[in-house]
C-alpha cells in the first residue's frame, strides 16, 4: 500500500514545492515586447470615460484610443489584458501585462512597488451626492454612508480625512454607480470624468459634485527596474503631449482639454 | 530572482482579519441556521404536502439551483433597494444565503424524508399518531440523521460561498483580504493569509457539526454506527 502511493505523494509534493519557487521573468520587457510584435496592456474596461465598451462590445474610452496609439508608435500589434481597479498592479507583478494604461495615478505608495511613467493626463477626484444632499467640506461626511471603490486613492484619502464616515467599500466603479443608482447609498467619492455616466444611469439620481478632494497626475505603469523601456515611454508621452495627440484624445472622450504645459511641468 | 514572501503585513492587519472572519462566522451560521429550518420545512411540503405545495417548493427549488448565487445576491441588494427596500449589505447577504441554503437543503431533506421506510409510518398510523405527531416523532429526526454528512457537506460550502457577499460592500474575510491586498499590494500572501482562515473555519464547522450530531443522534453515539 505505501508503496503504491509513495511515488504518486512524491510528484505531488515536486509539484507543490516547483510552485512556490516559481521564476518571474526577469528579461528586458522592451524587448520581449518587439520580439513578440504585440505589447500586453492593461486597461480596466468598467470606467468611463477612460476605458468602456461601446455598442458592439468592443473596448473603447480615452485608455483604450491612448493604448493603441501607443502599440502603432512602438511598431507592435496591441493586446488589451482587461482588469479592474484592485488588480491593476498585481497585472504587471506578476507579469500578464506590460504596461498599465488605466486611470493609474502616482501615489508613493504605488511607487514603491512598480514605476510610473511621466502623466499624461490629469483627473480630479471628488466627493459627490445627490441634489438634497448638501455637503461642503470632508467634515461634513461624518455619520455618513459614502461609497467608494475599494483600493483606489479615494479610499485612501477618506479613510484618512473623512473621520467618522461610514465607507461603503465595491469591487469597481460599475458597482458603486449601481449602488448609487438603486439607493443604496446617496454620497460617493469618485473621479469627477465619471459623475456623467453615474448621473445616466438613474435621472431621478444626479450626482452633483461636492468636495474636490485631490487632483490626480495619471502614468504609465510598469514594472521596476526596466529602464529601455521607461525611457520609451516617457519619451513617447512628451512627444505626444507637444504635439497635441494626447490632448485631442481627451479631448475627445471628457470634453475638456488637459493642461499641458502643467503635466510637463510635473514630469519634469 | 525567487519571489521574496512577505507577511509582515500580518503585525498591524491581524485584527481586521479577526474581525472579517468573526463577520463571515456570524453571516454563516444565522443563514445555516435559517436555512435549515426553510429548507426543512420545505422538503416536508414536497414530500407530504398537496399539489399546490409541492409545485411551489419544487419551483423554489429549481428557480434558485439554476441560478448563480452572485446573480441571487445582486437581485437581493439590488433590485429591492431599486423598487425602495434598502437593506444593508449585511441583511442582504443573509437573506440570500438563506434562501440559497434554504433550496439546497430541501432537496437534501427530501432524500432524507424518502428513504424513511413505509412500515414506520404504518407502525405511526397503528399507534395512532396523527399526520404532524408521525413527521416530527418518527421521520424528521431519523431523516436528518441519515443526510447528516451531506448537510454538514452543503453548511461548508455555504461559509465558503460567503465569500462572495464582499461583492456587496459586506466586510467580511475576503472583502477585509481585498482590503490588505490594496493597501499592501501582497496579493499571493494575503491570499494564502485567508486561505488558510477558511480552511481552520472549514475544520471548525466540520468539528462542531460532528459534536452537534453525536447529541442529537443516540445510535451514533451509544453504539458509533450509521443509521
Amino acid at each position: 500500500m505505501t508503496n503504491m502511493i509513495s511515488p504518486r505523494l512524491i510528484a505531488g509534493l515536486a509539484l507543490a514545492t516547483l510552485s512556490l519557487t516559481f521564476v518571474p521573468a526577469q528579461a528586458d520587457t522592451l524587448d520581449n515586447i518587439k520580439k513578440a510584435g504585440k505589447v500586453r496592456i492593461a486597461i480596466d474596461t468598467a470606467i468611463p470615460p477612460f476605458g468602456m465598451t461601446d455598442d458592439k462590445l468592443q473596448p473603447t474610452g480615452s485608455d483604450v484610443d491612448t493604448a493603441q496609439l501607443l502599440a502603432k508608435d512602438l511598431g507592435v500589434s496591441l493586446e488589451i489584458v482587461t482588469t479592474t481597479g484592485p488588480t491593476r498592479i498585481p497585472m504587471l507583478q506578476t507579469d500578464k501585462a506590460d504596461l498599465v494604461v488605466s486611470t493609474l495615478s502616482i501615489t508613493p505608495e504605488r511607487a514603491k512597488v512598480i514605476d510610473f511613467s511621466i502623466p499624461y493626463a490629469d483627473h480630479p477626484s471628488v466627493v459627490a451626492s445627490l441634489r438634497d444632499v448638501p455637503l461642503k467640506e470632508m467634515s461634513d461626511l461624518a455619520g455618513k454612508k459614502v461609497a467608494v471603490v475599494r483600493g483606489t486613492t479615494q479610499d485612501t484619502d477618506l479613510t484618512q480625512q473623512a473621520k467618522g464616515a461610514q465607507l461603503v467599500r465595491y469591487e469597481d466603479d460599475a458597482t458603486m454607480a449601481l449602488a448609487f443608482a438603486s439607493g443604496q447609498v446617496d454620497i460617493l467619492a469618485t473621479a469627477r470624468s465619471l459623475l456623467p455616466a453615474i448621473s445616466k444611469k438613474n435621472p431621478a439620481r444626479t450626482a452633483e459634485s461636492r468636495i474636490t478632494m485631490q487632483t490626480f497626475y495619471l502614468a504609465i505603469g510598469m514594472r521596476k527596474d526596466e529602464p529601455k523601456l521607461k525611457e520609451w515611454v516617457n519619451s513617447w508621452v512628451k512627444t505626444n503631449l507637444q504635439n497635441g495627440q494626447l490632448g485631442a484624445i481627451y479631448k475627445k472622450y471628457h470634453g475638456v482639454d488637459i493642461p499641458v504645459e502643467q503635466l510637463l511641468k510635473a514630469g519634469n | 530572482m525567487l519571489y521574496k514572501f512577505d507577511f509582515s503585513f500580518l503585525l498591524e492587519k491581524w485584527p481586521a482579519f479577526l474581525t472579517g472572519a468573526w463577520l463571515t462566522v456570524k453571516l454563516t451560521v444565522l443563514s445555516i441556521a435559517l436555512g435549515f429550518v426553510v429548507g426543512t420545512l420545505c422538503a416536508v411540503a414536497r414530500v407530504y404536502g398537496g399539489r399546490a405545495l409541492r409545485l411551489l417548493a419544487g419551483g423554489y427549488v429549481e428557480l434558485i439551483r439554476n441560478t448563480p448565487l452572485l446573480v441571487q445576491i445582486f437581485i437581493v441588494y439590488f433590485g429591492l433597494s431599486s423598487v425602495g427596500l434598502k437593506l444593508s449589505a449585511e441583511v442582504s447577504a443573509v437573506i440570500a444565503l438563506v434562501v440559497n441554503m434554504g433550496a439546497y437543503t430541501t432537496e437534501i431533506m427530501r432524500a432524507g424524508i424518502q428513504s424513511i421506510h413505509h412500515t414506520q409510518l404504518e407502525a405511526a398510523d397503528c399507534l395512532g399518531l396523527t399526520r404532524v405527531q408521525t413527521i416530527l416523532h418518527v421521520v424528521l429526526l431519523p431523516a436528518i440523521e441519515r443526510v447528516y454528512p451531506a448537510l454538514s457537506s452543503q453548511f461548508v460550502l455555504l461559509m465558503l460561498a460567503s465569500s462572495i457577499t464582499s461583492q456587496i460592500s459586506a466586510e467580511e474575510l475576503t472583502a477585509v483580504a481585498n482590503n490588505v491586498q490594496s493597501d499592501t499590494y501582497r496579493s499571493f500572501e494575503v491570499y494564502v493569509v485567508v486561505a488558510a482562515i477558511y480552511l481552520a473555519l472549514s475544520l471548525l464547522y466540520r468539528l462542531a457539526f460532528n459534536a452537534i450530531g453525536l447529541m442529537l443522534f443516540e445510535r451514533r453515539r451509544r453504539l458509533g454506527t450509521a443509521l
